[in-house]
């Protein structure tokens, strides 16, 4: 039952990672990737590390685990807005769609 | 200030103690580690006045879960469909908190919530990056703001 919960989680994770990567390649400009990055990463990241979890042999290893994720959302959300504001402050434009 | 720097001490132990998977053979490369950490974190983020409200955290990190769940699942679905999904643009939202610690974590947590991306925060004013203009971005802004104000126990 938690091998299967397991495996689901991971393959949801997966899901995400994926997502997150074809938004990378096919979102228009930085600010939207970096949408893309920060959300569908860790959301990927967050069942990966579950599912994980789960699986661990100690209760110190689990907790290592779930631990890397509140840890890499703080450095993500962190790393998008510096990456976000030193484009804005180089002057990047976001893109828009175009009106019809 | 001692209580306070005495906290985040044994913060950073415990975080060693959880990264070192419970083992105690390398206690000496711990504590230079965890005695940086403390000296590192009081000149970056001195014992400010706003402290968080301990018992509030749990339905804060159940929003923040429930929320970066929802974000996740919409930029994935939106990412699937490509730029015809899209409709980006820069809102400018008035922020209520006060300086320091709760304006730093509103600038951080709205990047992980729905659809919004921080841009800039320049005192009381904070430059969000949109995905989809059509969402009720404001309201889900002023909510997130609602929540922390009362997890540092603020006024609005």
């Amino acid at each position: 039952m938690i091998d299967i919960l397991s495996a689901v989680l991971q393959i949801a994770g997966a899901f995400f990672y994926f997502a997150g990567t074809l938004g990378l390649l096919r979102f228009p400009d930085v600010y939207s990737r970096l949408h893309a990055l920060a959300k569908a990463d860790n959301l990927g990241l967050g069942c990966v590390l579950i599912g994980l979890a789960l699986q661990a042999e100690t209760l110190a290893g689990s907790l290592k685990l779930l631990l890397i994720w509140p840890l890499a959302l703080a450095a993500s959300a962190g790393v998008s807005y510096a990456i976000a504001c030193r484009a804005d402050s180089l002057g990047v434009a976001p893109w828009r769609k175009e009106k019809h | 200030m001692i209580p306070s720097l005495l906290l985040r001490f044994l913060l950073f132990s415990v975080l060693w103690w959880v990264l070192a998977e419970g083992r105690i053979d390398g206690w000496w490369l711990g504590a230079v580690a965890v005695v940086t950490a403390t000296c590192v974190s009081v000149i970056l983020m001195p014992p400010a006045v706003h402290r968080l409200r301990w018992g509030q955290i749990p339905s804060f990190v159940l929003f923040f879960l429930r929320n970066s769940v929802r974000g996740g699942f919409q930029v994935a679905m939106m990412a699937l469909r490509g730029r015809a999904a899209l409709q980006p643009g820069v809102l400018e939202l008035q922020l209520n908190l006060p300086a320091g610690g709760p304006r730093v974590l509103m600038t951080n947590v709205i990047g992980l919530m729905p659809g919004t991306l921080s841009v800039e925060l320049a005192e009381d004013r904070l430059r969000v990056h949109v995905l989809d203009e059509r969402l009720p971005i404001e309201a889900e802004a002023g909510e997130l703001e609602a929540r922390i104000s009362a997890l540092f126990g603020v006024g609005r």
